[in-house]
């Protein structure tokens, strides 16, 4: 079973080692303007990992074919078509999440994380393990945006996916919401916040000093 | 004119790509730890949204734009559905003959900034102002304006965060903030104090 | 003849090295003819079915939304309990359009040359341009008409403020007015959302006895019968509101509609 368990690798290596999102900062554009509620964020996650592994499966299946002159066109053309059809079907079935997006579906094609996984992996290997890191990497990016936007919602509004779960001042709870949560300056911080855990947590991911900064009384004569 | 002002200022400092919109971080983050770099990449965007948002405009309402094609007898044509497949096929294409005439006829400003402009072929900013003037139904003169102002808003924006970056590196901080997670925080702050200019700009 | 055999030479296409300038044009067009068949079919297949959703959420959020006007329901059983009927009116002749039925409106504003650009000027609201049509309830009692029920756009702090303002049958008097979208600072202007300041808007009135426009959103507590309370905090938000309704019952706006409707027309 040694493809099961280096299948099972690349699709869990994305979630925290690798996560594209925390140690890459790949894909963040669309990720935290989508994060002020969580049916947007789990919408948006749902549809970059559609387009991603559909991608990545499209370029794997035609990667010998490929000339390398046109190689990114021909993706970002497939990558952008993909993504009209995921916008057309929002816009059909789920019209009022689609609003609210705006224009965020739309720039899934421009995100890092579609070109760089068909770029770098899905042009270079068979269909299965390549539709396998894509998803990888779409979970990795969903788990991000789930966690940002349950914060922001959970703290800003009291609500999760529009159920009241922290009862309101104004309507005889406890809890005043954190107006902060609602506007832009909260994701950064929240992401900042994330990625400042996850470092700790595993350091293997953290970043070299640029000037390390002199220990002092031991190297004075 | 004085509601052209109003756009510019408004796309520079209301509606600030990066900060509010949280569009174009990739390179805004990466590109952003000098501020040599971060201006080169700045001016790079600037010239590419000044010139891609105006050309997007004329296409999309010559071609794409639901009823575009009236002229030739076809009202009911409407082919916007295309217009992210255009965009970006657009941008593509100017940032290639932006190179190609920056090469050709100001070679200095090419060994400068040359370097950042393949980076800008799909842009979520550059994309994202093409996307934003479709949707607020701008003319041609707003969205010469809009573009030129956007694009000036990022590159204030990233040369700022350039220029805390810088300083930050001889900091010591803690090993999990290093670099990307200084990075977040810093750009909040600053998210934060663009959003005391909302009530610059009168309507 | 073995060579014309379609399988061979696709076989031999795929066999050419990539490089070859023929291969690359020939996969960059089969790529760019596949894609764009996709999509067209994708848009062409959704669309009905778009259309279809659309305009069904859009009737049924504006239906929730009159029922929603504060006061509304006890005017409506008032009146006999009858449904609220509705029109596509031309905003230019203040009359019902000739043509274009609430089906079809949202197709005919998809068109550019249904919108007026405003003059700066004109554009008290700051909303750039204005619909030429629009879809409006009416309330009868009788063959008068009771209540009507439009829909107004203006430009807030952070975005678009979309309501819908109940007038009075003498087009003077407002009867109510509901916010169905902004995107004002929660707490502050967001606080337009709410019910009772909703509330306080029923009996103001719009205009003195010369014809000008007195209604307005008070900074501070409002005093007489032509002013509403501000929102403390949120006085761009509360400056918006008051142009977009002036704007509104104004010449541009639906002041021909009124005057038609005063004069019996409808």
């Amino acid at each position: 079973m040694a493809a099961g368990a280096s299948l099972w690798g690349t699709l869990t290596a994305p979630l925290i080692r690798q996560n594209p999102v925390t140690l890459q900062i790949l894909g963040i554009c669309s990720a935290l303007a989508v994060t002020t509620s969580l049916d947007t964020a789990l919408t948006m996650a749902i549809s970059l990992t559609v387009v991603v592994v559909l991608a990545a499966g499209i370029v794997s299946l035609i990667r010998r074919h490929i000339p390398t002159s046109i190689r990114l066109i021909v993706q970002i053309i497939i990558i952008g078509s993909l993504v009209v059809v995921i916008d057309q079907c929002l816009k059909a079935w789920f019209f009022e999440l689609s609003q609210r997006l705006s224009v965020f579906v739309s720039l899934i094609a421009t995100n890092c994380i579609v070109l760089g996984r068909t770029e770098s992996f899905a042009r270079t290997n068979p269909p299965l393990p390549s539709m396998v890191d894509a998803l990888g990497n779409g979970l990795g990016y969903g788990l991000v945006l789930v966690v940002i936007g349950a914060c922001r919602e959970l703290f800003g509004t009291g609500k999760l996916l529009g159920v009241q779960i922290l009862p309101l001042a104004e309507q005889g709870g406890w809890f005043t919401p954190l107006s902060l949560m609602l506007l832009a300056p909260s994701a950064f911080f929240l992401l900042g916040a994330l990625v400042w855990a996850m470092r700790s947590l595993w350091p293997e991911q953290a970043d070299d000093p640029d000037f390390p900064p002199h220990e002092t009384g031991e190297e004075r004569p | 004119m004085n509601d052209l002002a109003a756009l510019f200022l408004q796309a520079m400092f209301v509606e600030n790509m990066p900060l509010t919109y949280f569009l174009g971080l990739c390179t805004f983050l990466a590109l952003s730890r000098r501020p040599d770099t971060a201006f080169g990449l700045g001016v790079a965007v600037i010239l590419v949204m000044g010139v891609t948002v105006p050309l997007n405009q004329l296409i999309y309402s010559a071609v794409l734009a639901p009823g575009a094609w009236r002229w030739a007898g076809l009202p009911e044509v409407d082919l916007s559905y295309l217009s992210l497949l255009t965009f970006i096929g657009v941008v593509a294409g100017c940032v290639q003959l932006l190179e190609m005439v920056l090469d050709r006829y100001l070679p200095k400003v090419q060994a400068a900034f040359g370097a950042f402009l393949p980076l800008l072929t799909i842009h979520c900013a550059i994309i994202g102002g093409s996307l934003f003037m479709v949707e607020r139904r701008y003319d041609f003169t707003q969205a010469a304006v809009y573009g030129l102002g956007s694009g000036a808003g990022f590159a204030l924006a990233v040369v700022m965060l350039g220029a805390v970056r810088a300083r930050l590196a001889y900091a010591d901080l803690p090993a999990g903030l290093r670099g990307l997670g200084a990075a977040f925080l810093i750009t909040g702050m600053m998210s934060l104090g663009f959003s005391s200019f909302a009530q610059m700009v009168a309507p | 003849m073995a060579d014309l055999n379609p399988f061979s030479l696709w076989r031999r296409f795929l066999n050419t090295p990539n490089d070859n300038r023929a291969k690359t044009l020939a996969v960059a067009f089969l790529v760019s003819a596949a894609c764009a068949l996709l999509v067209t079919a994708a848009t062409v297949l959704l669309r009905p079915i778009q259309a279809e959703n659309r305009a069904a959420e859009q009737q049924a959020r504006l239906e929730a939304l009159i029922a929603a006007v504060p006061g509304i329901s006890e005017l409506i059983a008032a009146s006999g309990g009858e449904a609220l009927s509705t029109v596509v009116v031309d905003l230019d002749r203040g009359a019902a359009a000739t043509g274009i039925t609430p089906e079809t409106l949202a197709a005919a504003l998809a068109e550019q040359g249904n919108w007026t650009a405003l003059a700066p000027a004109d554009d008290i609201a700051g909303i750039g341009n204005r619909p030429d049509y629009a879809q409006i309830y009416l309330l009868r009692s009788g063959e008068a008409v009771s209540l009507a029920i439009l829909p107004v756009v203006g430009s807030g702090y952070n975005g678009r403020i979309q309501a819908l303002l109940a007038l009075d049958g003498d087009m003077r008097r407002l009867a109510g007015i509901a916010i169905t979208e902004q995107m004002e600072t929660p707490g502050l202007g967001a606080r337009i959302e709410e019910p009772l300041w909703q509330q306080s808007f029923a009996g103001k009135q719009l205009f003195d006895e010369s014809g000008a426009t007195r209604f307005a959103v008070a900074r501070g507590p409002g005093r007489g019968e032509f002013e509403v309370d501000g929102i403390t905090g949120a006085t761009r938000t509360s400056n918006a509101v008051t142009n977009m309704v002036r704007f509104w019952v104004g010449p541009k706006g639906y002041g021909p509609l009124m005057a038609a409707i005063r004069r019996g027309e409808f």
